[in-house]
């Protein structure tokens, strides 16, 4: 038992080692995406012609490439389990093997696992609706559905004429671009009727 | 009287080129933070913060340019010409400056911009546990040298990382190019001869320096107005 618990505290102890060392390589990782903001300007003070070369610029952004850095789930868990028949390892008691369970508290386990987790999107983008629940939400023209059902709607790049109306109150109209991977964050604010219509441009 | 009607027409489609590209303009030009009138047009302009920046545009301009909206008002008599070309952002009191550039080409280098860049994901996960049981001991002999039953129990632990690396970024497809061209396109200032107020953004290749102070400067018919820009 003495043995097999030696090595476990070692095996976490290399984990968390492990773990902050991936952390660290990551957070260095990202240091060199800062833009060369002073170079890119000094370049561009020293240069005495009136208008500055635009390709220059071109190529700057093409090598300022960067690492974003996103922490993922933080996933804490706690079991209890109780078994009732004995077992005996080759290291003599090991109670964690044979009855323990994923199950219990393991977030990926079964139906809880995240589909695509490490995949942020597949080429769409995310319109975060916020509008009364019974309004009528339309995208270029054609219906869409309700509102309270279309908290989060997924939509392929481009440009869309985004209108919510409701029997009480003037239609709200936008035009929205969205991008894959980005989330907008549209807020319909609905007037009453009796106030003449107002058309917004853009969040 | 043909001439006439035909003039009608182009005005009638310079006002409609006006309302549906651009931005819809304020009241007066003295509405907006940096102006100043001649003879011929009054211009308004403001230069956007970051956070004006996110929230007007869906594209990631901040990466890349300084964008500031501009309102031209020409007068009754003198309609405007508005070409891109005429415009320039000026750091005070120096000899840099940049015209600005047009959506297609602000559109491609954020997107190649995007293409470039890399996800890196994290995700540490910890686990505590508890059990308790019962087993044999081999070794404790009991009173019918059988192994005696012992009680036991312990807490676990468990910790791990997952890390997951992409270079899927945002705005990196072409689908993506598109609409950041068309969002860069219709809200840009719209070029022609404008009778009526017309507004919208100016899309500036320069790297943003805090405490400079930028200028407009617009080249009408060979009179330069220059505008400063307040912070």
């Amino acid at each position: 038992m003495g043995l097999q618990y030696l090595r476990e505290v070692s095996a976490m102890r290399w984990a968390a080692v492990a773990a902050f060392t991936l952390i660290a390589a990551c957070s260095f990782a990202q240091e060199p995406s800062a833009p060369p903001e002073s170079s890119s300007s000094a370049q561009a003070e020293s240069k005495p012609p009136e208008t500055k070369n635009f390709a220059k610029d071109e190529d700057q952004i093409v090598n300022d490439s960067r690492w974003h850095l996103h922490l993922g789930t933080i996933s804490f868990g706690t079991g209890y389990s109780y078994f009732s028949s004995p077992y005996y390892g080759p290291y003599g008691f090991y109670p964690y093997s044979a009855f323990y369970s994923g199950m219990l508290w393991d977030p990926y386990w079964g139906y809880l696992y995240p589909s695509g987790y490490f995949n942020y999107n597949d080429g769409k983008g995310e319109v975060r609706l916020a509008a009364p629940k019974q309004s009528d939400v339309y995208l270029d023209n054609a219906y869409a559905g309700k509102a309270e059902k279309l908290k989060s709607i997924w939509l392929k790049p481009g440009a869309y004429d985004l209108s919510v109306s409701n029997q009480d109150h003037a239609s709200y109209h936008q035009r929205i671009y969205v991008l894959s991977g980005k989330s907008l964050k549209i807020e319909a604010k609905l007037e009453a009727k009796t106030q003449s219509p107002q058309t917004e441009e853009k969040p | 009287m043909r001439t006439l009607s035909a003039f009608a027409a182009v005005c009638a489609g310079t006002l409609a080129m006006a309302s549906s590209i651009g931005t819809v303009p304020r009241s007066t030009a003295t509405q907006y933070p940096a102006h100043t009138v001649s003879d011929q047009v009054a211009i308004g302009a403001v230069k956007l913060n970051e956070q004006a920046v996110r929230k007007i545009f869906s594209s990631d301009l901040n990466r890349c340019c300084i964008v500031v909206e501009l309102a031209i008002f020409p007068t009754k008599d003198h309609p405007a010409k508005i070409s891109l070309g005429d415009f320039s952002l000026r750091i005070a009191n120096t000899d840099t400056a940049v015209r600005p550039s047009g959506a297609k080409v602000v559109a491609s280098s954020l997107q190649r911009k995007a293409g470039s860049d890399h996800n890196v994901t994290v995700s540490p996960q910890f686990g505590v546990g508890y059990e308790s049981g019962t087993y044999n001991d081999p070794n404790n002999h009991g009173p019918y040298n059988n192994g005696r039953q012992q009680r036991s129990s312990g807490v676990y632990t468990s910790a791990g990382v997952g890390v997951g690396i992409g270079s899927n970024q945002s705005g990196s497809t072409r689908e993506d190019l598109v609409s950041m061209e068309t969002e860069l396109s219709e809200k840009g200032l719209p070029e022609g001869t404008a009778t009526a107020p017309v507004a919208g953004h100016l899309y500036f290749p320069i790297s943003k320096k805090k405490n400079v102070k930028y200028q407009i400067e617009y080249t009408m018919d060979g009179q330069k107005m220059t505008v400063a820009l307040p912070e």
